[in-house]
C-alpha cells in the first residue's frame, strides 16, 4: 500500500521513491505523530524515567515509519504502543538496565499486603478511599514503579494511557480476561501500597 | 456481616468503574453495588486509585522532541536535495526548519499553524475520522460530566463545559485529548442515534461567535465561540441534525 512492489522497476525511480515518501509522510501525521504524548507515557513507566522515555520514543517512531505498511486498520494508538513496548523492551535489554529486574521481588510484598486490605476495608469504607485521594505524586509514582511488569504495564496503559480493554488486548497480546484480573490485581496492590504510605 | 471481595466479584467491580461491561452487566452490577456496602467500599476504592493514577503527571511533547520525530518523515520534497544522507546526519537542519516554519506558522494565525498547511477544518475532520477508526473514540469513557471535566483538567489544565443533553438526545459519551496542528486539544464526544460528534473546544478565544455551518473531508460541521472556547463540532450527521445540536449545546452551556 505505501510501498511500491519490489519488482516495479519505472524509468524514473526517484520520482517514484518521491511520491512513497510524500504518502509515507502523510500516514506518519495520521497514525504516530498523534500518539507520541501516550507513547512517551508509557515508556516512562517501562523504564522508569521521563529521559530514557524520548530516546525510546524516538526509536520507536523510526521503527513505526519503516514498518508503516504493517499497520493494518484498526486503533492506531494500539499499534503505536505496541511499537513503543517493543522498542522499550529491546531497549532496556541493551541497558541492562535495573529498572526491569527489580520488580519482581516487591510483588511479593504487596501480595501480602493487599490479602490484609479488605478486612479493613469493612471497618471504614469512605476514609480508605479518601486516604488514597490524599496521596500525593511521589507516592503514587513509587507505587507504580513498585508493580511487577506485567501487572504495571496493563495498569500504565489503562490508567495513564486511558486505553480500552480491547486495545490493551491488542497491545499486549493477551486475552481480555488476563487484562481483566491483571488490571484488578494491580489497582488493587497499588491502592494497598498508597495505603501503606499513608498510614 | 463483613465479607472478603471475591476476584471474580473485584475483576466486574473494575471493568464496571472502566464503562467497560455490557450495557445490561452495567446496570446489574450497579444495583448490586447499591445493595451490598462491601462492594460500593471496593468500588470507591477503585475509583480513588484510578483518579490518583490518571492525575500523575505525564511527559509532556517538547517542541525540540516533536520537531525530531516530524523531520523524521520530512516529505520528499524537503529531502531531495540530499537523498543519499542518513536522517540522523541531517536532522538537526531540517528540525531547526521544523521549527521555524511552526514558529512562523503559529504566530501568523491558528488556521494554517499545520506545518503541511492543512486546513484547520481538514485536521479537525482527519482528527474526527481516526477517532470512529479507534477501539475508541474516548479516552475517558463516560456519560457523567463529573468524570469528563476531571480528566480533561488533568490531561490539559482545562476543561470546556461538558453538559450532558441526553434528555434532548444527544448523551455525552466521554471526553479525549486531540491533538489538531500540533496542539493538545479537549475533545468531547456526543452521540445521537448511531452517529458519533466530537465537539472539539481550543481555548483563548475571547469574542463569541454564532453558529456557522462548514463541512470538510466529507464532514458536517458547525464553528461557533463563546466561554473562552473556539467550538467545532464535527459528524456525519445531516446539516439540520448537526445545527439543532450545536442549538441544545449553546443553550445548556448558556443557562446559569
Amino acid at each position: 500500500m505505501v510501498r511500491a512492489p519490489s519488482g516495479g522497476r519505472t524509468d524514473r525511480p526517484q520520482i517514484r521513491q518521491a511520491v512513497d515518501q510524500d504518502r509515507a509522510a502523510e500516514l506518519f501525521h495520521q497514525i504516530v505523530v498523534p500518539h507520541l504524548a501516550d507513547g512517551l507515557a508509557l515508556a516512562r513507566w517501562l523504564a522508569g524515567n521521563a529521559s530514557d522515555a524520548e530516546d525510546i520514543v524516538q526509536d520507536a517512531c523510526m521503527r513505526a515509519l519503516r514498518g508503516l505498511d504493517g499497520y493494518r486498520g484498526g486503533s492506531a494508538r494500539a499499534w503505536m504502543l505496541t511499537i513503543v513496548r517493543n522498542t522499550a523492551f529491546s531497549w532496556l535489554a541493551r541497558q541492562r538496565s535495573s529498572a526491569l529486574v527489580m520488580v519482581g521481588d516487591l510483588a511479593d510484598i504487596d501480595e501480602a499486603t493487599s490479602a490484609n486490605a479488605p478486612g479493613g476495608a469493612e471497618l471504614q469504607p469512605t476514609p480508605e478511599s479518601e486516604l488514597i485521594r490524599q496521596a500525593d505524586q511521589r507516592t503514587v509514582t513509587a507505587a507504580i514503579a513498585a508493580l511487577s511488569l506485567p501487572t504495571r504495564e496493563v495498569l500504565v496503559l489503562r490508567d495513564i494511557n486511558g486505553c480500552s480493554y480491547k486495545e490493551i488486548a491488542e497491545v499486549l497480546n493477551l486475552p481480555i480476561g488476563t487484562v481483566m484480573s491483571r488490571l484488578a490485581r494491580g489497582r488493587q496492590q497499588l491502592a494497598a501500597a498508597v495505603k501503606r504510605a499513608e498510614q | 456481616m463483613t465479607r472478603i471481595i471475591s476476584d471474580d466479584e473485584r475483576t466486574a467491580l473494575n471493568a464496571f468503574v472502566d464503562g467497560e461491561l455490557e450495557a445490561r452487566e452495567m446496570a446489574v452490577w450497579a444495583s448490586r453495588i447499591a445493595g451490598d456496602r462491601a462492594l460500593a467500599a471496593a468500588r470507591d476504592e477503585i475509583e480513588a486509585t484510578r483518579e490518583v493514577v490518571a492525575a500523575l503527571e505525564r511527559p509532556a511533547v517538547s517542541s525540540d522532541f516533536l520537531a525530531r520525530i516530524e523531520a523524521m518523515a520530512a516529505p520528499a520534497s524537503a529531502t531531495a536535495a540530499k537523498p543519499a544522507r542518513r536522517w540522523t546526519e541531517g536532522w538537526q537542519n531540517i528540525a531547526a526548519a521544523v521549527v521555524i516554519t511552526a514558529l512562523v506558522a503559529s504566530s501568523a494565525t491558528y488556521y494554517l499553524s499545520s506545518p503541511r498547511g492543512t486546513s484547520f477544518e481538514a485536521l479537525v475532520a482527519d482528527a474526527h475520522r481516526r477517532s470512529l477508526l479507534a477501539a475508541s473514540p474516548v479516552d475517558v469513557l463516560s456519560s457523567d460530566r463529573h468524570t469528563v471535566k476531571p480528566y480533561l483538567d488533568a490531561h490539559l489544565g482545562l476543561s470546556p463545559p461538558a453538559p450532558d443533553l441526553a434528555t434532548q438526545g444527544y448523551p455525552l459519551v466521554g471526553g479525549r485529548v486531540e491533538v489538531i496542528g500540533q496542539q493538545p486539544v479537549p475533545t468531547l464526544v456526543y452521540r445521537h442515534n448511531e452517529h458519533t460528534i466530537s465537539v472539539v473546544a481550543r481555548p483563548g478565544t475571547t469574542a463569541a461567535a454564532a453558529p456557522k455551518p462548514l463541512a470538510s473531508g466529507g464532514y458536517n460541521m458547525v464553528e461557533w465561540s463563546g466561554d473562552g472556547f473556539a467550538f467545532t463540532a464535527v459528524s456525519d450527521l445531516e446539516p439540520d441534525e448537526l445545527r439543532s445540536f450545536v442549538a441544545d449545546y449553546v443553550t445548556a452551556t448558556r443557562s446559569p
